[in-house]
């Protein structure tokens, strides 16, 4: 890979890759599972963090007995772009109580795609507050149900209030094709506010 | 079982994770910033030490580098017990840790322009 990279090399298991962490966010049954996945390498990964009903997470079974606990899925998928470079997208967890998941997920992340459903377009608020409050570089891909395009971006964004600067465009996230192009927005976006200094 | 996401099918909450929450008993977490989501894992090669199932396990993920998130999804245990034993596992100086550069800052226009490339090559 070109550019000003380190790469440390682990003794006889090749180089360690540098990683890029893109967050997908979006509504229940919005389609993040399914982007996840589409160019994923590797299927079906999901880990789980074990919490408290305070959102406490738990490490020590010692006084769990008796506390309600419930358990966060995420679902992620890995996709090597070369020996030095490996881009994990991870999905927010789905229920809205879950949404404190969000901080430690967007921390050290490139940017983020806010995955929208039309027929719940105000499940998508939530996403988009976030990360943009937060200054996180963010896409909207507005997910095409059945290869459906009876949506114009442009009626989408003005439903969903969006600024003009945040990119949004049409995709199925069945589609390898489609969400290549979704992530080249988003990497295209993030380079823009590199060389603008943002 | 405990409420909230689904779980698999006769996955019981304390078969499954007493034995590796016994390991992790009483300990604190390591940071999160030494162990983030992405941070790759490589198990160190001349390491064969007489370690639990549970980590020998980790080890043998761990000859090619993976992700914390990755070590919690093949090895099934949660993301909080997952830290703790490579904690271990790194301070006993069996696996090397490593967090990429790009968490901390953003990649250059080179390297962004890189990525570009790669992925419309996927």
């Amino acid at each position: 890979m070109d550019g000003a990279l380190v790469v440390i090399e682990a003794e006889g298991a090749g180089p360690v890759p540098d990683t890029l962490k893109i967050v997908v966010a979006g509504g229940f049954g919005a389609g993040k599972t399914t982007l996840v996945s589409a160019l994923s390498e590797v299927e079906a990964l999901h880990t789980e963090e074990v919490m408290t009903s305070e959102s406490v997470g738990v490490d020590d079974l010692e006084g769990v007995e008796g506390k309600s606990t419930t358990t966060v899925a995420l679902d992620f998928g890995r996709i090597t772009l070369d020996a030095s470079t490996v881009v994990y997208l991870f999905g927010t967890p789905g229920q809205r109580r879950f949404s404190f998941m969000w901080e430690e997920l967007t921390e050290g992340a490139l940017g983020a795609v806010v995955v929208a459903d039309t027929r719940r377009l105000a499940d998508s608020f939530d996403a988009i507050d976030f990360f943009e409050s937060r200054g996180v570089p963010f896409v909207v891909a507005v997910n095409c149900f059945d290869g459906q395009r009876t949506h114009r971006a442009d009626d989408v964004r003005v439903a969903l209030d969006l600024e003009e600067r945040v990119p949004l465009l049409l995709c199925d996230a069945r589609d390898r094709e489609s969400v290549k192009e979704v992530l080249l927005e988003l990497v295209s976006l993030v380079l823009r506010l590199e060389l603008s200094g943002a | 079982m405990p409420p909230g996401e689904e779980t698999p099918q006769g996955w019981s909450f304390e078969s499954s994770l007493i034995r590796p929450y016994s390991l992790t008993g009483g300990r604190t977490r390591p940071s999160r910033s030494d162990f983030s989501i992405t941070s790759q894992v490589v198990t160190v090669p001349s390491a064969a030490p007489e370690v639990d199932p549970e980590l020998e396990l980790i080890l043998a993920l761990c000859a090619r580098p993976l992700s914390v998130a990755e070590v919690a999804s093949r090895t099934g245990f949660p993301l909080g017990v997952t830290r703790i034993l490579l904690a271990d596992l790194l301070d006993q100086g069996y696996v090397t840790v490593h967090t990429s550069n790009w968490e901390r800052n953003r990649p250059d226009a080179a390297t962004l322009r890189t990525v570009l490339d790669r992925i419309r090559e996927l």
